[in-house]
Order: structure tokens, then C-alpha cells, then sequence
């Protein structure tokens, strides 16, 4: 079957959900159900018709439906559905800041909070498949603008007000330099598709000053998005101000997404004989190293975990990019794009079990402040274990999801011989079990005052349940996920 | 075009450019940038590319900046009051803008594709009329009129129609954010 068709129901349903909420006169949770369960129809078909996608030949120009794409379409799906159930435990909280004084009690602006993550879902899935440069820049748009109303959805309240314009200025910044660099590489070797520009680069006579201008503008403006040292300082505000589950929806799915085009490009950039892969790498090297440090590093003194978060967000993109850089490695049976899908697969349940805790929390009047945090352990046992685990994981720890991923980094960076960027890695990775230990001793401990146990709704319940399983079953079992990725190859 | 009017549109795209950002008055910045476009639109022209030049006038300083206009009157902004610029920004700006700029000069300067004029290579209308499927431009190519505007929609419409969607998609949720952020009570 043709892979936009799911892409366009999810449209279709986003267009219908918004034009259902005004004559709808019962609770608008509805509207999240009728989404989530669209989403579930999205990854059933999706999964049951993986093999057998065939894109139309008008379309083979710009669109592909090659496993790695199919791979950041289900990641995309995945995230919003996580992002809408987490959406429905935060809705108080939304509704606070949305509606007036007045309207309390009423679910403002939930039916927009619900449908505008299905465009986003649209565009990730587009970005996922796109390989020429219009596709993924109007793809990529598409997600950002969406982001822009998202980041800034919470208008009664300054800092979410405060996140949109900081986003708002920084990815209009990014988006300038992305098409700027892109204007440069169509203008030097004509060709908009990434094969022709692959062609071009390494056919290319003369000097490579111009094409290497481009390259790294292009780079750069991808680097906003996935939050990459220099391009990151947007990041602690925007994820602190941000309602929660768009802060886990940046941090997952626009991170995936992307480091799916990213993947795409830089492959475009190093392919074999081309004249700037060397430089490219290079400069690939010199971002992942200082990501990894600078994230790391900096989020050894937050007190706030959502701010945590976003410092963690950063330091796991220096991993992504280090294992993006090692292209050359050839004793690895995993290749990088491989390697880079598979870390983000483990990235995503762990990171979304975090903030689904943050926003239960939240909405039953608990801060972000790690401070806060206290006591969680003892009064919701589970809830406490769940976000164990996740921390764990993300910090690396053995038989968790997160150290395979970090695993296989460090094994393509040894390969490769980069070893600056592999002490690197390795002193991030220590800095990393100091600072999420750090968290969990804190749900562990004795509260000050007593607090209320969190609860949470039964469709929370699942996703903690199947993240956290997912978690496990990845740490133990890493083959699952790498048969998706390499089985459909074949 | 003659060099002294590619001089006179670049210096008046420039200086207008520049001033956007040194007035102080929003209304006279607004309004630079409307001169500013309609240099951009001459260069355009002299280029060829008399479609994108008339759109940038009728879109860019017709409508956009008419946009602006109306929107800095109705919220009324006053001129921004002096501050007292931070040093260390101006001067970090004024470096980073310097490096990019050397960095420009070196990339262009070694670059030899600016030594070719438009003169330089002339359109081949023949050659061009035969890989054309569609009759109407194909027609225009033959009589060696350039069919600028029927060649952009033919793009736009037949080879990127996903994209144009896409597209319609961003607009929506640029209108529902528009309506969310600024209504007076959502209920």
C-alpha cells in the first residue's frame, strides 16, 4: 500500500477532530480518545503493511519508504500517542492557564491541545521519508510552526508565553540558516534531490570552500532542532516553560524526526568519494563531543527536573551525533543510521515515563522542583519504581534499555579510533549517573511536608506498564529492535 | 541592465535595508522595508525573472508590509524610548557579523560563478520548447517569450502538489494558533 495513506488519515483526522469540537456538547476528552484511537488504527496499519509499501512513481523523487523511514513513522505515531495521554493527565493544569478566572472547571483548549499533535505526527512521518531538499524543509516547517503554537499554548502563563517567543526567534534564526545553506548546495550542484546532490558531490571538480559554506549552514540549521552545542541554548527555557507533554513531545519526536533527516543528509554529505565527507565528519565530531560534554556538564547543578531534562535531552543529541560521525567503521555489523535509530528507540520510552510522572504530578499540585519530588518513592510505590527505572536507563545502566544504546555509540566511536570523542562520551556518561542517581535518592527520601499520593488514569497505567516493559525487554533483548530495523531491509 | 542602475537598485535595496533596523519609528521602518523591496523587485527584473519581481512587489510590499503597517498603527507602538545599548552585545554582534562576512568574501571570492552575467548565457528557446509537454509554453518558448509565470505554476502544480499540501496543513495550524493565542476567552 501506498505509505501517505496513513499520513493523510492522520490529517484527515486532525481537520475533523477540529471541526467536531465546537458542536461537541460532551466532555472533550472524547476528542482525545477518537485521536488516540485513530493513532493506534495508524500503528496497526503501519505495522501489519511494513513490508509491502510501495510509494508512486510521481513521488519516488522526493518520498521513500525504506525501513528507516517506516522505523521514524512508528517513533512519530508512538510519541504522539504518548503525548496525548499524557495530555489528558495534564489537562488541568492547561486549563488553568488557558481559560480565564471564569472558566475554571471547563476543559479549555484541550480539543486544539489534542489535534494539532496529529499535524505534527503528519509532518514527523513526512520528514521520516522525505529525500529531497523542499520535502524536508516544508516538512520540517510544518512541524516547527505547529511547535510554535504548542510551546506558547498555556497563555496566562508568562513562561509558557516567554518559551514561544524564545522558540519563536531561535527556530525562525534556524530556519534561516537551514534554507540559506540550502539555497547555497541547490545553487552549486543544481539538484534538489539528496541522490543528485550525492552525484554532484562527488563528481565535483574545484574548489570545495562553497560546498563546505552550504554543508555546514545546513548542519547548523538542522542542529537547532536537534539541539546540538552551540544551537541548544534555547532549550533549558523552552522545555521549563513549555506545557509538559509538548516539552516530551520536543524532546522525543522532534529530536527523532530530526536525526531522521539528519541521518538522511549527513549520509548525502559523507557519501563514499564525496569531496567534503572528511570536513563534514570532522565537523560532526567536534559538535558531538562538545554536546556531550556541555549537556552533561550543565546539568549537574538543576534543581529543576523538567530543566534536568532538557540539559539530558542535549547530552543524549551529543550521542546521537558522535554515532552519526563514525561512518567509516566497518567491524560494527551495525551501521551509523542504524546505531542512531536504534539509541533514539531506547531514548523515547524512558524519556517519556519522566515526564508523564512530571505531569501527573503537576496537575495534582505537585512542582517541578526536584525538591518537590520527595517522598514520591514512598507514597506511590510504583509510580516511584517506574520512574526508577526510566532514570536508570537513561543514565546507562546495565541491563536497561539506555546502556545498549550508549553501548553501541561507544563501540562505533572505539572502532572508529575517535578517542577524544570517546573519553568524552565516556566522562558524560559518568556525569550521568551522578545527576539521575541524584534524582532518584531524592524520590527516596523523607519528605518535609506530606504530600498527596499521585494518582493516575487507567490508560497512564498502560503506557507506564508497556514503557517500562519496553525498557527491560530492549535492555535484556536488543535484537527486537534491531530486527525491525534490519529485517525490513531485506 | 546597465551597471548604473544595478548600482543604484543594490545601494537603495541596502541603505533602505539597513535603516529597517536603525530607525527608531516602527512606521518608518515599515516603510524602509517596502523601498527596500521594491529594489529587491528591479534586481529581479534585471535578472530576468520578471514573475518573482512583480510578485515581490504586489505580495511582499503590497500586502505584507501593508500588513504590518496596519497592525504597528492599530496596536499603536510608540517609537522605541533610547536604552542604553550593552556594550558587550554590540560589539560580540558586531564580530560575529564581521566573521560571517570574511567567511562570505573567502567563499565567494575563490567561487568563479559570479564572473558569468545573464549575457553570458543566453536562454535557448528552441531546445527548451522541445522538452516542453505542455502546448501553452511551449507555444511561448517557440515565439522566444520567456512564459516565466506558466513555468513556476507547472512546477508548483504538477511536480511538487504534496508539498503545495503540506503547505496548506502549516497554514492551518498557523490560523488555529492565531485564533488560540489572541482570542479573549476560549471556552
Amino acid at each position: 500500500m501506498n505509505p501517505l495513506n496513513i499520513e493523510l488519515g492522520l490529517g484527515v483526522l486532525g481537520l475533523l477532530l477540529l471541526l467536531a469540537e465546537p458542536f461537541l456538547s460532551s466532555s472533550r476528552k472524547v476528542l482525545a480518545y477518537v485521536a488516540i484511537a485513530g493513532l493506534l488504527v495508524a500503528l496497526l496499519t503501519l505495522i501489519t503493511s511494513g513490508g509491502s509499501m510501495s510509494v508512486p512513481a510521481t513521488m519516488q523523487e522526493f518520498y521513500i519508504a525504506d525501513a528507516l523511514a517506516l522505523f521514524y513513522k512508528g517513533v512519530a505515531i508512538i510519541s504522539t500517542l504518548a503525548v496525548i495521554i499524557i495530555s489528558l493527565e495534564y489537562a488541568p493544569v492547561l486549563n488553568k492557564f488557558v481559560a480565564g478566572d471564569n472558566a475554571r472547571g471547563k476543559e479549555a483548549g484541550l480539543g486544539e491541545f489534542v489535534s494539532l499533535p496529529l499535524f505534527v505526527c503528519v509532518g514527523m512521518m513526512v520528514m521520516a521519508s522525505a529525500k529531497d531538499l523542499i520535502t524536508i524543509f516544508v516538512s520540517l516547517e510544518l512541524v516547527t510552526v505547529s511547535f510554535y503554537v504548542l510551546v506558547s499554548f498555556m497563555r496566562r502563563s508568562a513562561m509558557s508565553l516567554e518559551a514561544g517567543v524564545k522558540y519563536l526567534i531561535l527556530g525562525a534564526l534556524s530556519t534561516g540558516l537551514l534554507v540559506y545553506g540550502m539555497a547555497w548546495v541547490y545553487g552549486l550542484t543544481g539538484q534538489m534531490s539528496l541522490d543528485g546532490i550525492q552525484k554532484a558531490l562527488v563528481n565535483w571538480k574545484g574548489d570545495n570552500t562553497p560546498l563546505l559554506f552550504g554543508a555546514a549552514l545546513v548542519l547548523a540549521g538542522l542542529g537547532f532542532k536537534v539541539a546540538a552545542v552551540p544551537f541548544q541554548i534555547w532549550v533549558p527555557d523552552v522545555y521549563q516553560g513549555a506545557p509538559t507533554p509538548i516539552t516530551a513531545f520536543l524532546s522525543v519526536g522532534s529530536k527523532a524526526a530530526g536525526f531522521a533527516v539528519l541521518t538522511r543528509v549527513v549520509e548525502t554529505f559523507t557519501a563514499k568519494g564525496s569531496v567534503i565527507g572528511d570536513q563534514v565528519i570532522q565537523l560532526l565530531l567536534i559538535l558531538a563531543g562538545a554536546t556531550i560534554l556541555v549537556g552533561n556538564l550543565s546539568a549537574i547543578a538543576q534543581t529543576n527536573f523538567k530543566r534536568l531534562l532538557g540539559y539530558s535531552s542535549i547530552a543524549h543529541a551529543g550521542y546521537l551525533l558522535l554515532a552519526l560521525a563514525c561512518v567509516h567503521q566497518h567491524s560494527l555489523a551495525i551501521a551509523p543510521r542504524n546505531i542512531v535509530a536504534f539509541y533514539l528507540a531506547t531514548y523515547l520510552p524512558m524519556t517519556f515515563l519522566c515526564f508523564l510522572v512530571l505531569s501527573a504530578a503537576k496537575a495534582q499540585g505537585v512542582g517541578e522542583d526536584l525538591k518537590s519530588l520527595k517522598g514520591l518513592g514512598h507514597k506511590s510505590p510504583l509510580l516511584g519504581l517506574a520512574l526508577t527505572i526510566a532514570l536508570a536507563s537513561l543514565a546507562g545502566l546495565p541491563l536497561t534499555a539506555g546502556f545498549m544504546g550508549k553501548m553501541f555509540v561507544i563501540f562505533a566511536a572505539t572502532y572508529e579510533s575517535n578517542y577524544l570523542c570517546l573519553a568524552l562520551a565516556i566522562i558524560g556518561a559518568a556525569t550521568g549517573f551522578y545527576y539521575y542517581f541524584k534524582v532518584i535518592l531524592t524520590i527516596y527520601s523523607t519528605p518535609e511536608v506530606e504530600t498527596e499520593k499521585i494518582r493516575l488514569s487507567v490508560l497512564s497505567k498502560v503506557m507506564l506498564g508497556v514503557f517500562v516493559a519496553a525498557i527491560i525487554v530492549i535492555g535484556v533483548y536488543p535484537d527486537a529492535i534491531q530486527h525491525v530495523l534490519v529485517a525490513a531491509v531485506k | 541592465m546597465p551597471a548604473p542602475l544595478f548600482y543604484f537598485f543594490s545601494l537603495l535595496m541596502l541603505i533602505f535595508g539597513a535603516l529597517v533596523v536603525i530607525c527608531r519609528n516602527p512606521v518608518a521602518s515599515a516603510l524602509s522595508l517596502v523601498v527596500s523591496f521594491v529594489g529587491l523587485a528591479a534586481l529581479f527584473i534585471s535578472l530576468d525573472a520578471y514573475f518573482i519581481g512583480t510578485i515581490q512587489i504586489l505580495v511582499y510590499a503590497g500586502a505584507v508590509m501593508v500588513l504590518f503597517l496596519f497592525i504597528i498603527m492599530l496596536l499603536d507602538i510608540r517609537a522605541e524610548a533610547g536604552r542604553k545599548p550593552n556594550m558587550l552585545a554590540v560589539v560580540g554582534g558586531i564580530a560575529l557579523a564581521v566573521i560571517f562576512l570574511v567567511q562570505l568574501g573567502s567563499v565567494l571570492s575563490k567561487n568563479e560563478m559570479g564572473n558569468k552575467t545573464v549575457a553570458d548565457v543566453p536562454i535557448n528557446y528552441q531546445t527548451a520548447a522541445q522538452v516542453q509537454k505542455l502546448d501553452t509554453i511551449k507555444a511561448d518558448l517557440q515565439n522566444s517569450t520567456l512564459p516565466d509565470a506558466k513555468l513556476v505554476g507547472q512546477t508548483l502544480f504538477n511536480r511538487y502538489p504534496f508539498q503545495i499540501q503540506l503547505i496548506g496543513c502549516l497554514l492551518l495550524v498557523g490560523t488555529v494558533g492565531v485564533v488560540l493565542l489572541s482570542k479573549r476567552e476560549v471556552n
